[in-house]
């Protein structure tokens, strides 16, 4: 199939599920309260800015967002990547991980309030939980994957020490499955995003709690639309950025 | 336990090989013994043998990427400074795929005491070596088979070696590949004089390539022969070479 027909055909899928919505929320078969328009969305997304809450919130998410996903990412990538390089270290925590990683993050939210109060940390932690661990297993399996004929052929040029080993071949040739992974934690983290937000964090999350208090459903839409265009462009941009460093990729 | 000795002392060989036994893991039997062998500065020698004889094993243990049971392996490093004892081509050319070709060729280059400059010009120089001055800026990917071969003996020449080690370097290429490269291998070791030791079990390449031909054979294997090739640069001897070499590895042939 040509692009062109690609992006045709994806644009019409999004403009028949919106003429759909909007025809079963204007037939009214479900009350409004139960199911808002989407074309009272634009409304609800002017109120908001005018307001300033929209930027307000957009800001603080996406602060709580790069906070959590940096140190989760850092943080995931580097256990992962020692977990692969040394047996020992792997099997001294195996058994730590299988403990911890079933836990997940929204689990976590008591000892998050506890330990860092109802502030933006407590939500960045959450974030950086979550990012963690997919970083965490993405990285292992990617240097685990590594060519071991490239490494040896570091031993043979003599690259082979740890320094070398590491930033010449090992994290190059790992670097497509760590980028996945990372690209896996930058759409889990907006899922978190909003889990974090829901118990009182000045963020969208919050502002859709507040929302659906009020049973103002096209204000928690407006935010639910925010999210996924945050992660659209997030995801759109990392790619990129992928392409770009993976050039040398057939 | 024997690692690789480094000698400064100027000889004739470029390495010795004393009494080496070589197996795997420390229980097993081992799979190569008694092997004694010196090879001459500036010749190119090849070890041939059936598969599983272990031929590439020992390349791997001057290679230092494997350790002999017991025995001396020395290597006699030249003096000058900026250069690697060995050059390693694989069979498979194992290019990182990552790095253009030019930065590949300065891989053996870049732990060395060597500045920036003079790393990209012998690697340039190396790249010229093999006639592939044009392809610097391509990815590997972007190369043949046989193109990909080049590169790897670009990158072994880079380092400017004190031997040259080949493990089977033609012998996923298709025929016509091969021979090219062939005429190419025996053309560079002209021209730089570098002492090379090949891999090949592939007596017709040994034959066609090689001054001196070691015949690896037996259970445990050891070397049952030390041929001087007399037919290398002369074509009528040819035959009647690779047929001796070829009942000689059959005779000493068990399995």
């Amino acid at each position: 199939m040509k692009t062109i027909n690609k992006i045709a055909l994806s644009a019409l899928g999004v403009v028949v599920f919106l003429l759909a919505w909007e025809a079963v929320a204007r037939s009214g078969v479900v009350p409004a309260r139960l199911l808002p328009s989407p074309s009272a969305v634009p409304a609800a997304f002017l109120t908001e800015f005018n307001s300033g809450t929209w930027q307000a919130m957009v800001l603080a998410s996406l602060s709580h967002y790069l906070v959590g996903l940096s140190v989760g990412t850092f943080l995931g990538v580097s256990f992962g990547t020692a977990a692969a390089l040394w047996g020992k270290w792997d099997a001294f925590q195996a058994w730590v991980v299988r403990m911890l990683r079933p836990i997940p993050a929204i689990a976590w939210i008591p000892f998050a309030i506890i330990w860092f109060g109802v502030s933006e940390g407590a939500a960045s932690f959450l974030i950086a939980l979550t990012v963690f661990w997919i970083n965490y297993y993405a990285s292992y399996a990617a240097v685990r994957g590594v060519d071991k004929d490239l490494i040896e052929l570091g031993y043979a040029f003599g690259q082979g020490g740890l320094i070398p080993r590491l930033f010449k071949i090992i994290l190059p040739g790992a670097l497509p499955g760590i980028l996945s992974g990372l690209r896996a934690g930058l759409g889990q983290g907006w899922m978190t995003v909003v889990a974090a937000e829901l118990f009182g964090i000045s963020g969208l999350g919050m502002r859709m709690m507040e929302a659906s208090g009020l049973l103002a459903t096209h204000i928690v839409v407006l935010y639910m639309v925010t999210i996924a265009l945050l992660y659209g462009v997030s995801d759109f941009l990392f790619m990129q950025v992928q392409s770009r460093v993976l050039s040398w990729q057939r | 336990m024997a690692a690789v000795t480094l000698s400064k002392t100027a000889t004739p060989s470029v390495i010795d090989l004393e009494d080496v036994s070589i197996g795997y893991g420390s229980d097993a039997p081992p799979v190569l013994v008694d092997v004694n062998l010196s090879v001459e500065r500036g010749s190119f020698v090849a070890i041939v043998g059936p598969s599983g004889v272990g031929k590439s094993t020992l390349l791997r243990v001057v290679a230092g990427l494997h350790t002999a049971r017991s025995g001396g392996v020395t290597i006699h490093q030249d003096q000058r400074p900026g250069h690697r004892p060995v050059g390693l081509v694989f069979q498979d050319a194992r290019l990182l795929p990552w790095r253009r070709v030019i930065r590949n060729v300065e891989f053996g280059l870049e732990g060395l005491p060597v500045s920036r400059d003079e790393r990209r010009q012998r690697a340039e120089a190396a790249l010229k070596l093999v006639r592939l001055d044009g392809y610097a800026r391509r990815w590997p990917y972007e190369l043949s088979g046989g193109q990909r071969q080049r590169i790897g003996i670009a990158r072994a020449m880079a380092v400017d070696p004190d031997i040259l080690l080949m493990d089977e370097p033609f012998g996923a290429l298709d025929a016509i590949t091969r021979n090219n490269l062939q005429d190419e291998l025996r053309r560079i070791h002209q021209e730089t004089g570098k002492t090379v030791l090949f891999v090949t079990h592939d007596l017709e390449e040994a034959v066609h390539l090689a001054d001196r031909i070691i015949v690896l054979g037996g259970t445990p294997a050891r070397v049952v022969r030390d041929v001087r090739n007399r037919a290398g640069r002369d074509g009528s001897v040819f035959r009647d070479q690779v047929e001796q070499l070829r009942s000689e590895i059959a005779d000493n042939y068990s399995i």
